[in-house]
């Protein structure tokens, strides 16, 4: 019953993207990477927020068990967006893994030090893409344990 | 010395009293060419004064001023009999002034030092109120009265309208060079993200459709595919060139013997496949951005590999020490070597020489080249003869020595 808790459902991943090339574009290299994930988008940080907190059309939206967070938004930038879920009691135990084109160190420091999980930038060509999708499933889908249910304290 | 060269003026003495200034009115009959009461050598020396091309102006130990040419009166807009027994500070800056004085007649070494010098820039007053900038030099007179100063003064508005509008040029141009490689950078790096787009769905569409559709579908997809490939390639190059300005480190002290080698690491592929030969002398140490120095010598023992004739390809790698501090660094290869003719144009952005079936590439590496040697201060050529390769040589600045 234990062994079997991880099957219970598929892993919910939560992605953060504004362009919906992107989208379909990561939906592959999950689906290439055998991973189960259900995958939900939203497209800008206000909806991500919306979605998180369960307000307005997303009353009903289950709590994702990974984000997969783009960095460049309209209305709320990724790093704003990274910044509200890891100050909020209720969302901050969710991981975090920024997915973004910069490979600026600026980004890559900020993002750490407001507490992303992991930080991956997305590679140009379409395989080394998938390898990374590939890599993120295996870790973050297939290996580590991730904490399923919100423990308001 | 100075002395010597100014001589002693026996001078008038209505003219060089040193003591209460008589009024300027009663100074009128004071001309110059009232020439009864003056000496010979007086003549010359206002022979001398109204033949110099600037302005010059004799002040007592009071700062008044006793004799002036005719420059003097045209640059500053007075009558010579307006001036004649006045302050000097009416034409030149209060403190100034007095430190004129002072200065030149504090010692004959001290003055000739400023003779020889390249002089003092100040603002000077013109009748009207205005004022221009001038360069004074001074030199103490010996005249029958004892010292007095002579200042010959220069009017370099010009010179310095010159130089603000060269200040303002060269401002200008940092400025839209700046712009241009922002430019390059912020261009080159949105391009990147449709074009990713387009990369990736048609080498998606190429390995599910290939073969499914119809013959002219596969190529037009294999088209699209190699198009943005290339593209990719293009971009990916024009962001590194952009790169060598915006992610430039300073320059200090670096082994280019290692450097080199971890260049020849990062071509390990080229030279384990085509069976490369690259030997170097012992390498000096150098001023440079290391990372850059890296990209230098990959470029070019990279090409010198790619455009290789039947045989072995061998490189070799040299420096030797040139004059003005720098070391001259020459890479050498047996390759298939370069026309003379495209000596210039092979470090132009995007210049090729070669059909795409030929050798691949962007035609970017050498314009990298180019870029990073000059901003190391350096300069970079080729010599060749086709056929029997290329030696391309760059110099670098000595380590310990700034210029």
């Amino acid at each position: 019953m234990i062994s079997a808790a991880r099957g219970l459902r598929d892993i919910r991943v939560l992605l953060i993207e504004d362009n919906p090339g992107d989208v379909r574009l990561t939906e592959e290299a999950f689906r290439a990477a055998e991973a189960h994930v259900s995958l939900h988008a939203v497209v800008d940080g206000v909806e991500a927020m919306d979605y998180l907190k369960q307000s307005g059309a997303f009353a009903l939206a289950p709590r994702p068990d990974v984000i997969l967070l783009d960095l460049n938004l309209p209305r709320m930038s990724g790093s704003e967006v990274l910044a509200k879920v890891k100050q909020d009691e209720s969302l901050k135990a969710i991981p975090v893994v920024v997915l973004t084109t910069s490979v600026a160190e600026t980004d890559i420091f900020r993002c750490y030090e407001l507490h992303a999980n992991c930080y991956v930038s997305k590679p140009v060509q379409l395989e080394a893409f998938e390898n990374v999708v590939k890599s993120i499933s295996d870790f973050w889908v297939k290996t580590a344990k991730l904490p399923r249910t919100a423990h308001v304290r | 010395m100075v002395q010597g060269a100014a001589s002693s003026v026996a001078t008038g003495r209505r003219q060089y009293a040193v003591g209460s200034p008589p009024a300027g009115a009663k100074r009128r009959n004071a001309d110059s060419h009232e020439t009864a009461t003056t000496s010979a050598s007086e003549d010359r020396y206002r022979g001398l004064l109204e033949a110099a091309p600037d302005a010059m102006v004799v002040v007592n130990q009071i700062s008044e001023i006793v004799l002036l040419n005719l420059q003097a009166e045209r640059q500053f807009g007075y009558r010579r009999d307006e001036l004649l027994g006045q302050p000097v500070t009416n034409i030149i800056p209060d403190g100034f002034a007095e430190r004129l004085v002072a200065d030149g007649l504090r010692s004959p070494e001290v003055a000739l030092a400023q003779q020889i010098g390249t002089g003092i820039e100040l603002a000077a007053r013109r009748k009207d109120g205005s004022s221009f900038p001038i360069e004074i030099m001074l030199s103490p007179l010996h005249s029958a009265e004892g010292l007095l100063v002579t200042a010959a003064i220069r009017d370099i508005s010009g010179r310095k309208a010159a130089e603000e509008t060269l200040l303002d040029t060269v401002k200008e141009l940092n400025r839209s060079n700046a712009e241009l490689e922002q430019f390059a950078y912020v261009a080159s790096h949105d391009l990147q993200e449709p074009l990713r787009m387009v990369a990736s769905y048609v080498q998606l569409l190429s390995r599910r459709y290939q073969g499914k559709l119809d013959a002219d579908a596969d190529d037009f997809i294999s088209f699209a595919v190699d198009g943005a490939n290339r593209m990719q390639r293009l971009i990916q190059d024009l962001l590194l060139y952009s790169r060598v300005t915006t992610s430039a480190q300073e320059l200090v002290e670096t082994s280019s013997e290692q450097a080199l080698e971890q260049a020849l690491v990062n071509l390990t592929g080229a030279i384990e496949t085509t069976g490369a030969k690259v030997t170097h002398d012992s390498l000096p140490t150098v001023l440079a951005d290391e990372l850059q120095l890296i990209q230098l010598f990959q470029n070019l023992v990279g090409n010198a590999i790619k455009y290789r004739n039947a045989g072995v390809p061998r490189v070799h790698v040299s420096a030797s020490k040139n004059g003005g501090g720098k070391w001259m660094f020459a890479v050498k290869d047996n390759g298939i070597g370069i026309d003379p003719q495209y000596f210039d144009r092979i470090f132009g952005m995007f210049q090729r020489l070669h059909k795409r079936d030929e050798f691949t590439g962007t035609g970017i590496g050498l314009a990298i080249c180019k870029k990073i040697v000059e901003r190391h201060g350096g300069s970079i050529s080729v010599e060749s003869n086709p056929g029997q390769g290329s030696t391309f040589r760059f110099d670098l600045m000595r380590s310990g020595i700034r210029s």
